[in-house]
């Protein structure tokens, strides 16, 4: 079993001869006829830090979910420490030693530290009560050298001490396979540094680890080999380090050759968008904003970097209007909007994409059609008080599925069966009408494939060119960097810092992200 | 003052079945699975525990029949919501709707007829009627001066033992729970049960220990306000007792006034209870967003969810 | 515990499962209600007799259900056009209670010219009805207060405001009979002859017309739809989210109270203590067994009339208690939930 201690000398040495850690061979895994995994596979050996490296959307939480127990394959082989394992809840997963960190923590917010803990350990645990738990946590801390400080409550915690308990928690729990789903996402550099370490450190100590991430350029320092997977296959199945280089792991994780986009020039026309002093206290779960100023030029695209959780949902929403601020002003074109309704706001031009395309852009249960042509309806448009003009809803629904080229689609099709990419043309087909003046995207191209995220860099760059201007936001510096004539880093509730792009150094945006704990 | 002694002494009868279903419901609801069927629930435990006293069977036994029964329909409830994963809110309508209509079949050749109810405990004890303390303690009864205890140890069941721990992840964060080993569904499926106990309970208590009667419809919306008092209590236990006294004392008033003789306008009377609970609603959800309130209550949790 | 390692959420169930599973569940539930209406005594010929012939193929028979029918439409409309917004009216019959109020009112009292009293009964019905419903509504837009228990308990203290008028000032002096004095022929809806039906079927007609059209036609269908399934999303395109949800409950407590003034102006001409009883449950099956849509509302409502007709027979000849027509909407109605699983969710078998 899972007991047998294994001495490590240098990068993946192993005992020769010893089984894999974890093996997966030929999984098969479809959502309701839609295939996530294709006779996916994956191999760690003890003693390795193992790179599961993706896109968004390429199936490596979805595989590694698999093999914690919380999805159920439809198909291929497991096993654990060379035996044959396929653990049918996560239960069976840690009590075979296999433990992961979600990319949502798994914590209960209004518990302490301690009674999280609690709640995992097993009936026949020798710890039956808060105190105990306490105990054994920070022994458990100090031994691996994590601070945790077990008597706080879960909500009070940062980001990054919560991943810290996760961590503590998985292990307590007598994880040897450590699985970590996205863990820099949420960090800043510097932690980000400190938890590879650490990971590196659990690895040569006889553990092994695997890091699912789409950010190989973070983590190639700190891995012995990675795994590269594209739409639910592996494209390369556990390759050491030191044999590849950055580009041909681009080239795999992508599929075809990036289309480099050239710079684009800053060109400043008349203030569209001028936000000023936007303060909203914050809630349960965010920073709130901070006296936000800033001001968007029409033909330009203002891009707001920053890891999520600082304030960005909230200044998006008070931008829509979903939400009013408590202190502040909002005027485009000249127009004071700050009290103003979605609908007024619309009116004057301005148009959302929202992070969360089917939360807050699109109504699943709807049309096609109906979801395309909803701002319109809105605003009276096809027919009048007493009839909808359902045809002509078709029909204008039908020549945007052709111009945008949206895959998979008619107008009467519910649109809960689009992909994301298609589902985020539909709202770029939606929002970029001739109406617009400014437009709010956020994180645009999260969770699509690249071709569908060059198609909505190429629409917003259109769009931008006509006169409009675009406030970006987003947490993928790349796209930031690709789109934006200036960039801003948004920390606790206010913009830290704004240069054009062509001031824009690695060091000046790493100071300023750094900036968040 | 004789006036305000005589109510003191009828209060605590009327607020416990209040109680015994709001408790019931802060399990229930604590876990995620949201319960308006209570109503149902309480009149089968008062139909259940009239038909065994007059059947000739012990009131003691006539209330664990209660519990009992209502403990049953309890089970069709959580096998639509927990298993079927059914809408919660049209599933407790639907559960109501059984509950009340199966008690009116059932009940019809008992309605009417009058019987014993349980002791007081100045039967039990022989207490002094004399004094002001003796005149309001004689009337309680075994059940109802055991329900602070009850209190008391699901409030300290819920704060400090595991299981009461893991109880509150289920409804808190389905997701943490199930990544520590939890069975939901059993959880859940056990919460349900508990509150159909403790409902029937309530029920039984309403028509074999205050009325000693049964009549189709006289849990006139008791169900209803327990729900309401779980909200008020901010699914707090220590609460809910308050919440039931405040209610058992407007609740008390009108058999009160019947009983001095005094002439008021008794139908109007009668909407003071539910009037105090629509304002008690009305404040709780005044303080913004409910606090205490279960993350996941009344929400589908399903593992291959995206979480 | 049985299947929390397999369950997936369907993304769109085609409209074949859907329809399959509401079929199923229907026919389960209907063949539970048999078998308790045959445990209960009745023999099991007389349930078809009573069940199908006697309620739809005899003249008088097919006049009383359509006069059951009535308000049955009128209150699975109100309860569907909530529920198209995703707001739970349970006080259904405390509306109903007070628009009967309304126009009893304006029935014993003579309230204004002869031929306008009908009208004038109708209208102020719905009005009372609607203002019933505007308290938790504005309770729910202003301060989030559940409206389940709300509009519930409002429906309690009608029922009591009808008892408190019923044993007292509107009292029938020569009985003293909880029961107010026959309307007179002005403020009834004419017999059409036919049985117990009543003109007042013109009425329901039109409704329920002009509310299909509106839902199905204009854009305000269009509008409750998208907030009944997802209002961030409404309100963030600029849908007027407030006047929709506003219109439609205000909408749903007026049919209530319409529904009120249809029984006692039609069939009871008298305030009694049973004209309510058994409305609310009723509402709630109907809408939800048709979808919330007016026409299917129409047919469901027929459906239930023939069975409150039935119910009655029943319970004359069989001793049969008013609760099991309660019952057995229960019965279907769990029934229906819980084969609404199978079109919910798919089980996702490994190898």
């Amino acid at each position: 079993m899972i007991d047998t201690a294994h001495q490590l000398g240098g990068r993946g040495t192993l005992f020769p001869g010893a089984p894999p850690a974890l093996d997966l061979r030929g999984i098969d895994k479809a959502f309701d006829g839609k295939p996530a995994l294709v006779d996916a596979s994956f191999r760690l050996e003890w003693g390795e830090v193992h790179a599961i490296v993706g896109e968004n959307g390429a199936g490596k939480s979805t595989l590694m979910n698999v093999a914690a127990g919380v999805y159920a394959a439809d198909g291929g082989e497991q096993t654990i420490d060379g035996e044959a394992r396929s653990p049918r809840s996560p239960m069976e997963a840690t009590a075979a030693g296999l433990g992961m960190v979600h990319q949502h923590f798994r914590l209960v917010q209004s518990f302490t530290v301690s009674e999280n803990i609690l709640l995992s350990l097993g009936r026949d645990s020798k710890i039956r009560t808060p105190a105990q738990a306490a105990a054994a946590i920070a022994a458990k801390a100090a031994e691996v050298g994590l601070p945790v400080d077990p008597a706080r409550v879960v909500a009070d915690l940062s980001t990054a001490e919560r991943q810290r308990v996760e961590i503590v928690r998985v292990l307590l729990l007598g994880a040897r396979i450590l699985i970590l789903d996205e863990p820099t996402a949420v960090l800043s550099e510097d932690e980000a540094k400190m938890l590879l370490s650490f990971v590196r450190r659990l690895a040569r100590q006889g553990h092994a680890v695997v890091l699912i991430t789409h950010k190989f350029r973070e983590v190639a320092g700190f891995c012995d080999r990675i795994t590269i997977m594209r739409h639910g296959k592996t494209v390369m199945a556990g390759a050491p380090v030191a044999d590849i280089d950055e580009g041909e792991v681009a080239r795999l994780m992508v599929g075809e050759a990036l289309a480099v986009s050239e710079r684009p020039l800053s060109r400043p026309g008349a203030v569209n968008l001028s936000v000023s002093g936007l303060t909203q206290k914050p809630d349960r779960f965010g920073q709130g904003l901070n006296a936000l100023n800033f001001e968007l030029h029409a033909g330009e695209v203002l891009g707001i970097a920053g890891v999520g959780g600082n304030g960005q949902e909230e200044l998006v929403a008070c931008l829509t209007g979903l939400s009013r601020q408590d202190q502040g002003s909002i005027r485009l074109g000249g127009r004071d909007l700050s009290r103003a309704s979605p609908h007024d706001r619309r009116k004057a031009g301005l148009r959302i994409i929202p992070s969360d395309r089917f939360e807050a852009g699109l109504v699943r249960e709807l049309s096609i059609a109906e979801n395309l042509a909803l701002t319109q309806v809105a605003k009276g448009d096809f027919g009048g008080p007493f009839f909808l003009d359902r045809k002509g809803m078709r029909h204008a629904a039908a020549a945007a599925i052709l111009s945008f080229d949206i895959r998979g689609a008619s107008p009467e099709r519910s649109a809960a069966l689009l992909s994301g990419g298609n589902a985020q043309k539909v709202l770029l087909a939606r929002e970029l009408d001739a109406g617009m003046k400014v437009l709010v995207a956020h994180s645009p191209s999260r969770g699509l494939d690249m071709k569908a995220t060059l198609f909505v860099r190429n629409a917003i760059k259109q769009a931008v060119e006509g006169g409009a201007a675009c406030l970006l936001i987003s947490e993928d510096l790349n796209e930031v960097l690709s789109l934006s004539h200036r960039v801003a880093v948004m920390n606790r509730g206010s913009i830290a810092g704004c240069r054009a792009i062509g001031d824009v150094t690695p060091e000046w945006i790493g100071a300023l992200l750094a900036g968040h704990v | 003052m004789d006036f305000l002694i005589g109510w003191l002494a009828i209060i605590p009868s009327y607020a416990t079945p209040l109680l015994l279903a709001s408790l019931g419901l802060i399990i229930c609801e604590r876990a995620g699975v949201l319960n308006l069927g209570a109503e149902g629930l309480m009149a089968v435990g008062a139909m259940t525990g009239a038909i065994i006293v007059l059947s000739g069977g012990n009131p003691w036994a006539a209330l664990g029949g209660g519990a009992i029964a209502a403990a049953a329909l309890a089970l069709l409830f959580s096998l639509a919501t927990v298993v079927k994963r059914a809408d919660h809110t049209l599933s407790g309508l639907a559960i109501v709707a059984i509950g009340l209509g199966v008690t009116g079949v059932l009940g019809r050749p008992y309605v009417q007829k009058t019987f014993r109810g349980i002791e007081t405990l100045g039967d039990l004890f022989g207490i002094d009627r004399g004094t002001v303390f003796g005149r309001i303690v004689a009337v309680q009864d075994p059940v109802t001066s055991a329900l602070p205890l009850i209190v008391f140890a699901l409030w300290w069941w819920l704060q400090k033992t595991r299981s009461g721990l893991r109880l509150t992840a289920v409804g808190e964060n389905p997701a943490a729970a199930d990544v520590a080993g939890i069975d939901i569904q059993l959880t859940q499926l056990a919460a349900v049960l508990a509150s159909g106990v403790l409902c029937g309970l309530a029920g039984a208590y309403l028509s074999v220990a205050t009325s000693h009667v049964w009549v189709e419809g006289m849990v006139a919306a008791r169900g209803w306000v327990a729900i309401a008092l779980v909200i008020f209590a901010r699914w707090n236990p220590a609460r809910a007792l308050l919440g039931a006294l405040l209610f058992g004392a407007a609740d008390a008033l009108v058999p009160r006034l019947q009983a001095i003789g005094a002439d008021f306008p008794v139908y109007l009377t009668m909407t003071a209870p539910y009037i105090l609970t629509l304002g008690v609603l009305v404040l709780s959800s005044l303080r913004g967003k409910t606090s205490g309130e279960p993350g996941f209550l009344g929400l589908v949790y399903l593992r291959q969810d995206k979480h | 515990m049985f299947d929390a390692a397999f369950l997936v959420r369907r993304q769109a169930p085609g409209p074949l499962l859907s329809g399959a599973c509401y079929a199923g569940g229907l026919f389960v539930g209907l063949a539970i209600s048999a078998i308790l209406l045959v445990q209960a005594g009745v023999p099991a010929d007389a349930l078809v007799d009573e069940f199908l012939v006697a309620t739809f193929l005899t003249s008088d028979g097919l006049s009383q259900t359509l006069t059951a029918a009535l308000p049955l439409v009128l209150v699975g409309l109100a309860s569907a056009v909530a529920m198209r917004v995703r707001f739970w009216n349970i006080g259904i019959e405390g509306q109903l209670w007070l628009g009967a109020v309304a126009a009893t009112w304006v029935a014993l009292g003579g309230i204004g010219p002869e031929p306008l009293r009908l009208p004038l009964m109708l209208v102020l019905g719905a009005v009372v009805g609607a203002a019933w419903i505007a308290l938790p509504l504005w309770l729910k837009l202003k301060w989030g207060v559940n409206e389940v228990i709300s509009t519930l308990l409002l429906g309690s203290i009608a029922f009591l405001l009808v008892q408190h008028l019923l044993f007292g000032v509107w009292r029938d002096p020569a009985t003293n009979f909880p029961v107010t004095a026959a309307f007179p022929e002005a403020s009834r809806f004419a017999a059409t002859g036919w049985g117990q039906l009543h003109y007042g079927f013109l009425l329901v007609g039109a409704v329920t017309a002009a509310l299909w059209y509106l839902l199905d036609y204009t854009r305000v269908g269009f509008y409750a739809d998208a907030v009944g399934h997802n209002i961030k999303t409404a309100r963030a395109a600029g849908l007027p989210v407030g006047a929709t949800v506003t219109g439609l409950v205000l909408l749903s407590g007026a049919l209530s109270g319409l529904a009120g003034v249809t029984i006692i102006a039609g069939t009871e001409h008298r305030l009694s203590q049973v004209v309510g009883n058994g409305y609310l449950f009723s509402a709630i099956v109907v809408a939800y067994v048709a979808r919330a849509k007016p026409v299917w509302v129409l047919v469901v409502a027929l459906a239930l009339g023939a069975v409150f007709t039935a119910g009655n027979v029943l319970k004359v000849f069989y001793s049969i208690s008013e609760g099991m027509i309660v019952l057995v909407q229960g019965t279907v109605l769990i029934s229906i939930l819980m084969a609404q699983f199978f079109s919910t969710y798919a089980l996702s078998r490994p190898s």
